[in-house]
């Protein structure tokens, strides 16, 4: 409403406005096709040619087996078994800790919170050395139970800020019917508390899922081999050992990597654009 | 449990003090397990760098405590100077161009047909993983069959084509480009949700003032959507500051060290060259300064917050 008003008083649809947004569309969109024109191409018809010459023939499929053999299909695979578990696990865990918080009423609830929430604070490279440290000993290191935890912990903090939120504004005649109905706590947060709480859990899963599948640096540091390493590290591996031989298929398989949280998004723009307004980026 | 054996005698009240036990017991079992996971993998680790950047240590032999040496080793180092400067680069244009860009857009972008298509085009990128923009853009500015270079010399400006990854400071700005082009959605997307936001009597009574188009925009429009423009920047000044992937897939902070930003920096000295305590000075370093443009991000959001 106040939207229209405002374009009302701003004055008559711009023209050249747009323009400028079409050019703009155009350049922004460019980068991309020109890309997937080149995932298209062979090897020898990228190396010998321009970027922007039109492909010949049809190979993104033997581009894509290519990519997916050296690399590409388990770091996929990784990254969808990090990022559904440890996404999900989180999202349970933090609505755990923010139920007994505020719910239970924890004593000195405050400094538990914060204790949690104290993980979002500082940046990255203040875990990176004792973390990788900590791993070689423990035997962490380059396992995928290592990297499932350590994305587990890195995203508790911003869901139990997000769902501690959530459970202030549940009421309280709600726990308390409950009660009298002889609901324990536990039987309370599974049956009424998180089938309430479905529109948050979602967002928070969809979050940190494409958190975890983003992350570069953590698996880097952490791991090393195919079976370990997630996506964005075996891409940027790819990279190196291929960008120069066989171009198509590290592009096409980058393409694919970027794929997944792309289709997230356009699947569920509604709620990530919510999540905008709730906490910008998050963890 | 343990209360029950220890008092057999009186089996009742043992029951109903071990009940209580448990009651008082109870939100502990919730909050423990996440406690525990942060406590482990987030907190510990962050206490170590901290004592970490007061040694001198190499993660195989003993550190020796040197206390603040590596802070000043770090700002005679033409290496660590450098990456700050950069870094400073990366923050200042990470505000002029994605937010400045965002910004612009979202006035534009208020006003048109379609403005749906151009927005999700424009936020499309943003949905990436910059790892993953950074090898796509590695692409786009190759030196013999890159896009770029492919344009240029095809319009007949191929003298302009260059090594645009490989040249200092050139590469850094390059990385920029990739950059704005990535982030600029998520600044356009606030910047809409500010907009419409805006209530509408000043903008109407400048508008029978006989104030319209560019004049609204600066003297109404913009200074209403101020708050919105200093968390933009903020966060952006963030993660600028912080700013990793997209430098170490794209010039891995080379040629040489030319184009190191901080984050880039610390990994270098910590995992490739060794230098545990020098690189946790660094992490420290990126620590305070994050924290300081945190809070004055946080203090504005709140204070947005408090108004609406």
């Amino acid at each position: 409403m106040s939207a229209a008003a405002t374009t009302a008083g701003i004055g008559k649809r711009s023209e050249l406005g747009f323009a400028s947004a079409v050019i703009l569309t155009v350049f922004w969109l460019l980068p991309i096709a020109i890309l997937v024109m080149n995932a298209l191409k062979t090897p020898k018809e990228f190396l010998l040619g321009s970027g922007l010459d039109l492909p010949t023939s049809f190979n993104l499929f033997g581009n894509l087996a290519r990519a997916w053999a050296k690399g590409l299909g388990s770091g996929f695979v990784n990254s969808l078994i990090y990022g559904i578990v440890a996404s999900v696990s989180a999202v349970i865990l933090a609505a755990l800790a923010a139920y007994g918080i505020v719910r239970l009423r924890i004593p000195r609830g405050l400094f538990w919170f914060l204790f949690i929430y104290s993980g979002t604070v500082f940046p990255f490279q203040m875990y990176l050395i004792p973390l990788f440290n900590m791993y070689l000993d423990t035997g962490l290191y380059d396992t995928r139970l290592g990297m499932i935890g350590f994305y587990v912990a890195i995203t508790i903090p911003f869901c139990t800020f997000v769902m501690r939120g959530f459970f202030l504004t549940v009421p309280w005649q709600i726990q308390e019917a409950a009660a009298l109905d002889g609901a324990g706590s536990w039987t309370t947060f599974w049956r009424i508390m998180m089938p309430m709480a479905r529109a948050p859990l979602i967002l928070l899963v969809l979050i940190q899922f494409t958190w975890v599948w983003n992350d570069l640096l953590f698996g880097l540091v952490l791991s090393k081999s195919d079976d370990v390493r997630p996506i964005m590290v075996a891409l940027v591996g790819m990279q190196g050992v291929y960008g120069a031989s066989d171009g198509p298929s590290v592009i096409a398989a980058t393409l694919i990597g970027g794929a997944p949280t792309l289709i997230l998004f356009l699947a569920l723009q509604r709620y990530f654009i919510r999540g905008l307004s709730l906490g910008v980026g998050g963890r | 449990m343990m209360a029950s054996t220890a008092y057999p005698a009186s089996a009742l009240t043992a029951q109903t003090r071990s009940a209580r036990l448990l009651q008082r017991a109870q939100p502990f079992l919730y909050v423990l397990p996440a406690a525990l996971f942060v406590g482990f993998f987030l907190i510990y680790p962050m206490v170590v760098t901290l004592w970490r950047s007061l040694t001198r240590s190499d993660g195989i032999t003993p550190a020796v405590f040197i206390g603040l040496d590596n802070f000043r080793a770090l700002f005679v180092d033409p290496h660590f100077l450098l990456s700050l400067k950069n870094t400073l680069i990366w923050t200042v244009a990470s505000v002029i161009l994605p937010v400045g860009l965002g910004l612009t857009l979202a006035l534009i972008l208020n006003r048109v047909r379609w403005a749906g298509f151009f927005k999700a085009t424009i936020y499309l990128p943003a949905t990436i993983s910059a790892a993953a923009v950074g090898i796509l853009f590695t692409f786009v500015f190759a030196y013999d069959n890159g896009a770029l270079n492919g344009f240029l010399r095809g319009v007949g400006l191929g003298g302009l084509a260059t090594r645009w990854l490989f040249e200092a400071p050139l590469n850094t700005f390059s990385m920029i480009a990739a950059y704005t082009w990535q982030q600029t959605g998520l600044n356009l997307m606030l910047f809409l949700v500010g907009l419409q936001g805006l209530s509408t009597e000043p903008i109407e009574a400048a508008t029978l003032d006989g104030c319209t188009g560019f004049g609204l925009v600066r003297r109404i429009i913009v200074p209403m959507l101020m708050p919105f423009i200093v968390i933009a920047t903020l966060l952006a000044v963030v993660n600028g500051f912080k700013v990793f992937d997209l430098i170490w897939v794209m010039t891995q902070g080379g040629p040489g060290r030319s184009s190191e930003t901080l984050a880039v920096t610390m990994y270098r000295e910590g995992f490739i060259l060794f230098n545990q305590g020098y690189s946790a000075a660094i992490a420290v370093v990126i620590s305070i300064a994050a924290l300081g443009f945190s809070y004055f991000y946080l203090r504005s959001v709140l204070e947005q917050e408090s108004h609406t």
